[in-house]
């Protein structure tokens, strides 16, 4: 008597790809009628990477343009007592700075006579850069250092995690300083080190989840009919991580943006492009009467990361119920 | 429960000579160092014998695995060391900035918790109401708002309204001089209580609809006693564990808010001591200082984790 196996395939998923990308689509509609204020994040990231990306068709000047206005006290012949009292009554321009919001700068121009509005929407380049990339960089070096700590557990996991605590006892900001200053300041170098510094945090996240399924049966069965190491963490594990893996990507986003932004605020950013965190700072020294440079940038930090958390937390919730609050 | 005390000790001595160790050679990594910093290297003014009887004059010259040993000899016998900035001693000058930033973090935890508590409360009994939508929407904002805006924005709008006038003399602490103080830490501690305690209120949000939910909320209800009663009594008192939990984190996020705020509003703690070491390469003052703020937050991971052990016999054993 012979076993009957049934050797048919049930396709999981259809695989004609019209069909995925109409499922992708109706998804993403379920996503943003069930999530609003997901939605509402998604629109505010798409909205600033088109800002990004188009930075260069909507500015309306050369963000590092020095613009110039007529000397109301313009003198041709300028007597010595005249220019000891004002060193520029000789210049037929000035630098056109301090100019209020509207008009032909839309949000004013800084104390060098450059225009706001250039300088935020190319700010939102680094910001986006740097976000993206080092949450990448910290989810795919958490997901390696975590999947290690987790599968071979014993002195492994101990060692690692106590490196984890090491790092997460060290304030975030001054850990960050302290990587981004070994190198250049180049903007690949502080995305490399924001993410570097994010480690600590994925790879806690990842390895608990990873923790959850090893225990599992599929995973005792794979064991069982001789499975190698590598193929039970590639085929097995991965998959069943995947939505803290993405959880964990969209949440670090908001914090490392945050971060880039504090070290630019102290002067310790990245160097030859514009950076909010930055802006705010120079804003500060007129902040009395000319608040505006501040203003747009530090709201420019705000919007983008609160796009970023929205979204964060709707696909948390989401993928994986359970990481609330977390 | 002895043995798993012991373990947490040692576990958490271990997690400090780690810290000490990295900072140690954090510190020597970064390009530069102190001798050639304070010295102007780029000015021409000093030659390369200067520097290296300066170096020499540090502790400098040595191999790295000598400065290593020495450096942990002496922290294990307490010796700091001397600032290579200013020539006191590091304890004297950790004993002069520590108590700024344990009054201004004590203050921002005040302000943090008397709003984080009361809203995440308010937000959780008006589930999905309006007033919760716009609780949670401030939360979410106070998240994702630069701490160093938030507080740029306060001084401006201080500014516009001729709110108060920062009227301080000197550095004074909160005990020498209250009103002066007082108007100096109002920003930083209302910027910092912003943004340090939102992950605080979401948790407890979150906490409070789990635990409302609960059979011995339902009987406490069944048995008659106010809705007050109930929710204060019964509830709050089971959500705020979780967020004991986290007190770690919290205070590793206020400590990081608070090297910011003191370097925007001139108080002269620790987080502005550290900022300043790092640029000058300074380097005892440097690793003590983030030596101190490990054992700090390593004791609060502690001690929370000890007592959720006396709470919750499972824990012990894991």
């Amino acid at each position: 008597m012979s076993q009957i196996v049934d050797t048919t395939v049930i396709p999981l998923r259809d695989p004609t790809v019209l069909d995925r990308a109409s499922s992708g689509v109706k998804a993403l509609g379920r996503f943003l009628r069930g999530k609003p204020l997901g939605g509402t994040g998604l629109i505010i990231v798409v909205v600033f990477m088109l800002v990004a990306l188009l930075a260069t068709v909507i500015e309306r000047h050369d963000p590092d343009v020095i613009f110039e206005a007529p000397n109301p006290d313009y003198k041709s012949n300028p007597t010595v007592v005249e220019l000891a009292r004002n060193p520029d009554i000789g210049s037929p321009v000035t630098v056109n700075q301090f100019e209020e919001p509207g008009g032909e700068h839309l949000f004013g121009t800084d104390k060098f006579g450059r225009d706001i509005w250039s300088q935020v929407i190319h700010g939102s380049r680094l910001s986006l850069i740097v976000g993206l990339g080092a949450s990448i960089i910290a989810v795919v070096g958490g997901l390696v250092i975590g999947m290690i700590s987790a599968y071979y557990a014993g002195i492994v996991d101990l060692l690692i995690q106590r490196i984890v605590d090491m790092l997460q006892a060290i304030p975030f900001l001054v850990l960050v300083l302290v990587f981004t200053q070994i190198t250049e300041r180049s903007v690949l170098n502080v995305v490399l080190w924001l993410g570097v510094a994010g480690l600590a945090i994925t790879t806690r996240l990842i390895r608990s989840a990873v923790f959850a399924v090893r225990e599992s049966e599929f995973v005792l069965a794979a064991r069982v009919v001789g499975a190698s190491d590598l193929r039970i963490m590639v085929r097995h594990v991965l998959p069943n991580v995947v939505a803290v893996l993405i959880i964990a990507f969209s949440i670090g986003i908001g914090a490392y943006i945050l971060a880039e932004a504090s070290i630019s605020f102290l002067g310790a950013g990245p160097q030859g492009i514009p950076s909010w965190g930055q802006m705010v700072q120079a804003g500060r020294g007129s902040l009395d009467l000319h608040p505006w440079q501040t203003v747009f940038a530090g709201g420019a930090i705000m919007v983008l990361v609160l796009g970023f958390n929205l979204l964060g937390d709707a696909l948390r919730d989401v993928l994986d119920p359970r990481l609330r609050g977390a | 429960m002895q043995g798993y005390i012991i373990r947490r000790v040692i576990g958490a001595a271990f997690v400090v000579f780690l810290v000490g160790t990295f900072s140690f050679f954090a510190i020597r990594v970064l390009p530069g160092d102190f001798a050639t910093a304070s010295l102007g290297l780029d000015a021409g003014s000093a030659t390369a014998e200067n520097i290296e009887q300066r170096r020499s004059d540090l502790g400098l010259d040595g191999s790295i695995a000598d400065q290593y040993a020495n450096w942990l000899w002496d922290t294990i016998r307490l010796d700091l060391g001397t600032s290579f900035l200013t020539q006191n001693s590091v304890w004297y000058e950790i004993g002069r900035s520590l108590p700024y930033s344990i009054e201004l973090g004590i203050l921002i935890m005040i302000v943090g918790f008397s709003v984080a508590i009361p809203v995440g409360l308010l937000s959780a009994i008006f589930q999905d109401k309006p007033a919760d939508y716009i609780l949670r929407t401030l939360a979410i904002l106070a998240l994702a708002a630069p701490v160093f805006w938030t507080a740029a924005i306060a001084s401006l709008l201080v500014l516009e309204w001729d709110l108060f006038l920062i009227d301080v003399i000197g550095q004074p602490h909160i005990w020498e001089d209250p009103q002066g103080a007082i108007t100096w830490y109002l920003i930083p501690m209302l910027a910092g209580g912003f943004a340090g305690t939102a992950a605080t209120m979401r948790l407890l949000r979150s906490q409070m609809l789990e635990v409302m939910r609960q059979d011995y909320v339902r009987t406490a209800r069944a048995k008659g006693l106010r809705e007050t009663v109930v929710i204060i009594r019964h509830a709050l008192r089971n959500a705020l564990l979780p967020v004991l939990t986290v007190m770690g984190v919290t205070i590793a996020t206020i400590i990081g808010s608070q090297v910011i705020l003191e370097n925007m509003f001139n108080i002269p703690g620790i987080g502005n001591k550290v900022l300043t070491a790092l640029f000058a390469r300074d380097n005892p003052v440097f690793q003590s200082v983030v030596l101190i703020i490990a054992v700090f937050t390593v004791l609060t991971n502690l001690a929370v984790d000890i007592m959720y052990g006396v709470i919750d016999p499972r824990i012990r054993l894991s």
